[in-house]
């Protein structure tokens, strides 16, 4: 994933194999935008170290959500400054972009649990496999009792069957 | 009519029981909040124990009460029988549980951690603080069953084994034959 202007327009990466891994890579924030999870399935191209990425993509959901609401043709409600945060549930929100290398979907939960899952492009709509997900991240994490909110994510569990299920995703 | 209680609320409030034990009320003092916890469990145990057994004739011997906890009471909490009994026919009995319930979420990853030189020395790996956790979290089930037999007649003392993850519990009990004659 490259954040910033490369002049070179790579093409589009080859369709996978059926039995192959469509995930490239999936974060999980909290409220705060403490990263609670990175995982990573296949990331060939690397620019900036684990803590600046994990910053730059909650800044850049945060910027898509202001912005989406903000552009929300169909809302009457005042919507203040660009870049103003809204209320838990105001406004409408995104779920996925796509590029000519990548798709990335994103879900998030009353509670303020953000899920990202980046993917080939040609993937479809991920809306209810990030349901399912989250679905995860409560009986796995939530309901350890080894595990305190807010802090990573280290759960065998929770990965293995995270593994098990986004390499089915198509 | 079936009551229904939403096991997301049981599993919660076990976890903040153990958790305030271990961490607020006896934070330096392991031994004490596992008596504690397993002083819940037993009058939990015993309590469930009158409930669980209303509508049922009385049991004619030591077995036929140990078999009723295997499969009933087992079942009524855990929505599964006993995987496996087994016996000396001297008063102890192992009682296997090859996917302990209330254990099936606790889970660390073991790869992440940073074991440094100097942790090792001062602080226990998070593997070995997951198991004191397990075990702690096992107390109030032996005092669960521990309460249950002692109300049916057999007094006893339970203890409990941890074989892997997901939990393969064995609990042993045992009982001293002579005293019940």
């Amino acid at each position: 994933m490259q954040f910033f202007g490369g002049s070179e327009i790579s093409p589009s990466p080859p369709a996978p194999t059926a039995s192959g891994n469509n995930g490239h890579m999936m974060y999980v924030f909290n409220r705060n935008g403490v990263c609670l999870l990175y995982r990573e399935w296949n990331r060939p191209l690397r620019t900036l170290d684990a803590q600046q990425d994990q910053k730059l993509m909650f800044g850049l959901l945060f910027s898509l959500k202001s912005l989406t609401a903000k552009m929300d043709p169909t809302s009457a409600v005042e919507k203040g400054n660009l870049g103003m945060p809204q209320l838990p549930g105001q406004g409408c929100s995104f779920h996925s972009f796509r590029t000519n290398t990548y798709k990335l979907s994103f879900m998030e939960s009353p509670s303020g649990i953000k899920i990202i899952l980046v993917t080939h492009p040609r993937t479809g709509d991920l809306r209810e496999s990030l349901k399912y997900i989250y679905n995860l991240y409560v009986e796995y994490v939530v309901k350890n009792p080894l595990y305190t909110p807010g802090s990573p994510i280290r759960c065998e569990l929770f990965n293995t069957t995270l593994d098990q299920y986004v390499r089915g995703i198509s | 009519m079936v009551r229904e209680v939403s096991e997301s609320c049981i599993d919660s409030l076990l976890t903040e029981m153990v958790a305030c034990y271990c961490n607020r009320f006896y934070a330096n003092k392991p031994e004490l909040a596992a008596r504690r916890i397993e002083a819940i469990g037993y009058q939990v145990g015993h309590q469930l124990s009158e409930r669980y057994t209303m509508d049922r004739p009385r049991f004619t011997d030591h077995l036929e009460a140990i078999k009723f906890i295997c499969k009933d009471f087992w079942s009524e909490l855990f929505k599964k029988q006993i995987d496996n009994l087994k016996t000396n026919h001297r008063g102890t009995f192992v009682l296997q549980d090859n996917k302990f319930r209330w254990l099936a979420r606790m889970s660390i990853d073991p790869s992440t951690e940073n074991v440094s030189p100097v942790e090792d020395i001062t602080s226990p790996t998070a593997e070995s603080k997951a198991a004191q956790a397990m075990s702690m979290h096992l107390y109030f089930p032996c005092g669960i069953i521990r309460g249950a037999l002692s109300n049916l007649g057999i007094p006893c003392a339970v203890s409990a084994d941890i074989s892997n993850l997901p939990a393969c519990v064995y609990l042993s009990l045992s009982h001293n034959l002579e005293k019940t004659f």
